[in-house]
């Protein structure tokens, strides 16, 4: 038996370990670890050495931190940060619960086009949605001249109260979906036993559905709450002279553009601090709140009194009126003719002549960078996904923990970190397409992973293992096998991916140069020029492509809106 | 008589538990092969290690006189089938059977040939373009086993693959499969919780039990001559009593006096004079003795209760014991059935009677 007397000494274990090595899995997690590395960790590593450096000789590691603690300039924004994220949240709270229990509970008239509105809200881009407000409510807007008229001064869009006015309406359907998916995981049962010992409705709900609900509510309350810290659009066109840290980020990496962005990053490690801290604190307390259990017979529809219906049903209408009137006011002003900032009432197809022209380029990069970044998502996703699920153990953990990283990281963060990492030869990327599809991918990817995740915990092991037992290598049986049964849970990720990265703009304000401009970077410049028009016209083209998917999402594939959050 | 299948002291540990303990056979070729044992014994452990799906964490198997423990489980050549299917939901019921000769690069014609043949044999020819989820349990099984098969494995895996089926269907698969078997000749190795199942399809059984291999035999002699406690109690309807071996005949046999005080003849006891022992006696293996053959080495006890199955007469006998010993008798047209509450004499063959070491903290 020589074969037997060869493979049982060392030489032959050895070597058999060593072809292990080259094997299909070992090595797409190499390439997953270098891949993941190299776009999100590298990057986020350079930032923080950078935010340590400075360029005179004798200084202390911690100057840049302690200029910006001293500094009122530097540390105002800070807390205005704080501020304006901490108070949408609060409101995001107060308004959207409500909406959503009202909504799941109580039998008001469509509620469907309720839903529909709640999601038009959630994926329209954020920048939009402020400059929508300008239009109606800035100091020559619609609504403001219209008031003015009759002798009412309406309150100011820009500044503070405006910002949080604006994160409110953007992000309270954060609250509204996870919300609404909670309550449909609790047992109409308890509600029964609550009503039984003498509550009444509210007290039942404070008592015993809200704290039910916690795990929804913490949930939604930090994903709000990084949302309105993290964004860039919004304070760029309504702060004025109302600071944020994503603004002073964006004004310093302007300002040191072709020197090292020292502050810029020392801001960034500030945002980034905090985000993965609210990322930490919501894990922690999912993990705490997680009595998740399965409705047996989920909570009924109500029939409430007449009055109670009208009113529930006034305030959700009232709620919802006012979340899609920016994005009802941007596609009826694409077809007003313009009269610089000014919009006459005068229909045309003007704006969407003057942008005929020039349309092409931005529509073209941001198709290309989206599809090709959506593509690799789709792909890279599914194979650390695979890793994750189905190979456990420490590397397949920290790629895990590297990967949900990548959810803390704002996109301006990531941006500033990727010119740090990448703008000097032998790379050179900036201003590349190559950048911005390596930022956009490598921010989508925990959300495909994710996907692909969750998915692939539903599968049986079995039906792989009999696709490696009849003779298909572990590449074949992924392809031939694992991909095809997940098919349907990586489409319905991709179709996400693609309408939420279409509309990015923070990391991309920082990444783009002319050649590599983005329909939502070009919006931004007629913004910021004042051509109102025009960046309506290009806005409705946007929205369009943002919800072109989602279209198909809940058409074709029956999704509903929870897939969302 | 060649060996197909060689297990070597296969030991698997998961952490603290040993699953799978310093197990050892050998397998022949074409042989129909049971691991029988309860849930938990370690009999899936095993067979996914045979498989490659999991390394053993000491002792080697070989296929044919070759080690395999280092081949990736997709060259090990062996055929699985699943206790849940593991069907391929998205392919036709020929693309499923065809998965592992394209998985070997077969030309078209071969696999169009071989995946008919085999269809023919399992009797799914008319349903070849069917998916799976319009076909039945017990047709998507028969299409799991053609997919195994169709490879000419080195050796067939099966891991209870009847249990998710009902009842009719699995008296019906359990003799396909067994046919299909011999028709083809593949070595099987085959896993079962039932012993039923066990003992009627194999042409030998390996009975476990915590990992280890309680005893290796012919199916009629794991029921005739269990070897440990633990078979003798696992395998049939058996009445298990506390008692001791007072001394032995002049022809070898003990002399054991159950709890209660009766005597009886053992043929072949090793327990040690003087030591306590368990008493294993099968029901049918009791007869109701005769008046006249009166001998001091009888059970006599009460009837304490009667069951009437048709075929067989159970009858639970009192005879001092913690527990009634269980007496079958054949059901017969012309039988005297005894009455509730009369007293019995009853006899039993020493051959019958096998005695154990009672288990240590069991
Ligand atoms: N991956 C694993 N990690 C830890 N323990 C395991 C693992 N797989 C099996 N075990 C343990 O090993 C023992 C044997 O399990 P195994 O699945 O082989 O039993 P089985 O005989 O197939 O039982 P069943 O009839 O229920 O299928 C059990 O105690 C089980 O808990
Ligand atoms: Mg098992």
């Amino acid at each position: 038996m020589s074969t037997a007397t060869r493979s049982e000494d060392p030489t032959g274990r050895l070597g058999a370990v060593l072809g292990r090595l080259f094997d299909f899995w070992p090595m797409v997690t190499v390439a997953a670890l270098g891949l993941t590395t190299l776009l999100l960790l590298l990057p986020v590593y350079n930032i923080i050495g950078l935010s340590f450096s400075g360029t005179e000789a004798g200084r202390s590691l911690f100057d840049n931190y302690a200029m910006f603690f001293s500094e009122p300039y530097y540390y105002r924004s800070l807390i205005n940060s704080f501020i304006v994220s901490i108070s949408a949240t609060i409101l995001a709270l107060l308004v959207g619960i409500p909406a959503a229990y009202f909504v799941s509970r109580y039998n008001i008239w469509a509620r469907s086009l309720i839903k529909t509105v709640v999601v038009l809200t959630f994926v329209s881009p954020p920048f939009i949605g402020s400059y929508s407000w300008v239009i109606l409510l800035g100091r020559s807007g619609v609504l403001t001249r219209f008031f003015a008229e009759y002798g009412i001064s309406l309150p100011s869009i820009y500044g503070a109260p405006g910002i949080i006015f604006v994160f409110t309406l953007q992000y309270f359907p954060f609250v509204f979906l996870l919300v609404s998916s909670g309550l449909k995981s609790i047992d109409q049962s308890v509600e029964d036993a609550a009503r039984n010992l003498g509550s009444g409705e509210f007290a039942t709900f404070m008592k015993v559905i809200a704290p039910l609900l916690l795990p929804s509510i913490t949930t939604a309350a930090l994903l709000v709450f990084v949302a309105a810290f993290t964004d860039l659009g919004t304070p760029l066109i309504l702060g004025e002279k109302f600071r944020v840290l994503p603004l002073l980020i964006y004004g310093e990496f302007v300002n040191d553009f072709g020197g090292q962005p020292v502050l810029a990053s020392t801001l960034s490690v500030l945002l980034l601090a905090v985000t993965t801290a609210a990322l930490l604190l919501q894990r922690w307390l999912s993990a705490r709140f997680s009595h998740a259990t399965a409705a047996i017979r989920p909570l009924t529809m109500q029939e409430p009194p007449p009055l109670k219906r009208m009113l529930a049903a006034g305030y959700v209408y009232l709620l919802m009126a006012i979340a899609i009137l920016p994005l009802v006011n941007i596609v009826i002003s694409s077809f007003l003719k313009a009269n610089g900032p000014v919009l006459t009432a005068e229909l045309s197809l003007e704006n969407y002549r003057r942008i005929a022209g020039t349309l092409a380029r931005p529509l073209w990069n941001t198709i290309l960078f989206t599809s090709t970044a959506t593509l690799a998502c789709a792909v890279i996703g599914t194979l650390i996904a695979y890793i994750i699920v189905r190979r456990p153990g420490r590397i397949s953990a920290l790629l895990d923990t590297i990967v949900m990283f990548s959810y803390a990281v704002p996109g301006i963060v990531l941006g500033v970190g990727l010119v740090v990492t990448y703008h000097y030869p032998p790379f050179a990327l900036t201003g590349t397409a190559l950048i911005l599809i390596m930022a956009y991918f490598i921010r989508r990817l925990p959300f495909s992973v994710r996907a692909s995740v969750s998915a692939l915990q539903q599968l049986s092991r079995d039906t792989e293992e009999a696709s490696v037992n009849l003779g298909a290598g572990p590449a074949a049986t992924f392809a031939r096998v694992t991909v095809p049964l997940l098919s349907m849970a990586i489409l319905s990720g991709v179709l996400l991916t693609w309408s939420n990265t279409i509309r990015e703009l923070s990391a991309t304000l920082i990444l783009q140069s002319g050649s590599t401009i983005t329909v939502s970077i070009e919006i931004f410049n007629e913004v910021v020029n004042g051509n109102f028009g025009v960046a309506s016209a290009l806005g409705s083209i946007l929205i369009l492509l943002t919800f072109l998917p989602l279209i198909l999402l809940f058409t074709l594939m029956g999704k509903n809106e929870e897939a969302l959050v | 008589m060649t060996t197909s299948v060689t297990i070597d002291s296969v030991t698997k540990r998961f952490g603290d538990t040993t699953a799978v303990d310093a197990v050892s056979f050998d397998i022949a070729k074409g042989e129909f092969f049971t691991l029988l044992g309860s849930s938990g014994c370690g009999k899936t452990t095993l067979l996914r290690m045979i498989a490659g799906f999991m390394r053993q964490t000491s002792g080697h198997i070989r296929f044919g006189g070759k080690v395999i423990d280092h081949v990736p489980p997709h060259q090990r050549n062996t055929g699985m089938v699943f206790q849940n299917y593991a069907i391929f939901p998205h392919l036709t019921v020929f693309d499923n059977i065809a998965y592992g000769l394209r998985a070997r690069r077969r030309g078209k014609a071969e696999i169009e040939r071989e995946v008919k043949r085999m269809l023919e044999l399992v009797r799914l020819g008319h349903l070849a373009h069917r998916r799976p989820r319009e076909l039945s349990g017990g047709q998507q099984q028969r299409v799991v086993l053609a997919r195994a098969m169709v490879i000419q494995p080195d050796v067939l895996l099966m891991d209870e693959p009847l249990s998710n089926l009902d009842t009719e269907m699995r008296m019906h698969l359990r003799a396909e499969i067994r046919s299909l078997q011999r028709q083809v000749g593949v070595t099987t190795i085959y896993v079962t919780h039932d012993q039923e199942e066990a003992l009627l399809m194999s042409d030998r059984i390996a009975v476990m039990s915590r990992g280890r291999v309680e005893q290796l035999d012919v199916p009629h002699r794991i029921y005739a001559e269990p070897q440990t406690l633990f078979v003798a109690g696992f395998i049939g309807e058996n009445n298990l009593l506390p008692g001791t071996v007072l001394g032995r005949e002049a022809d070898g046999g003990a002399i054991i006096e159950l709890a209660g005080g009766g005597r009886l003849r053992g043929a072949s006891t090793t327990t040690g004079d003087g030591r306590a022992c368990i008493v294993s006696i099968r029901p049918q293996d009791i007869d109701i003795a005769d008046a006249s053959n009166g001998t001091e080495l009888s059970l006599s006890g009460t009837v304490g209760d009667i069951q009437f199955l048709g075929g067989a007469v159970k009858l639970m006998v009192d005879i001092g014991a913690d527990k009634p010993l269980t007496v079958a008798l054949p059901g017969r047209r012309d039988m005297a059935m005894p009455t509730l509450g009369s007293a019995l004499r009853l006899s039993v063959p020493p051959h019958a009677v096998r005695t154990f070491q009672p288990e240590v903290g069991a």
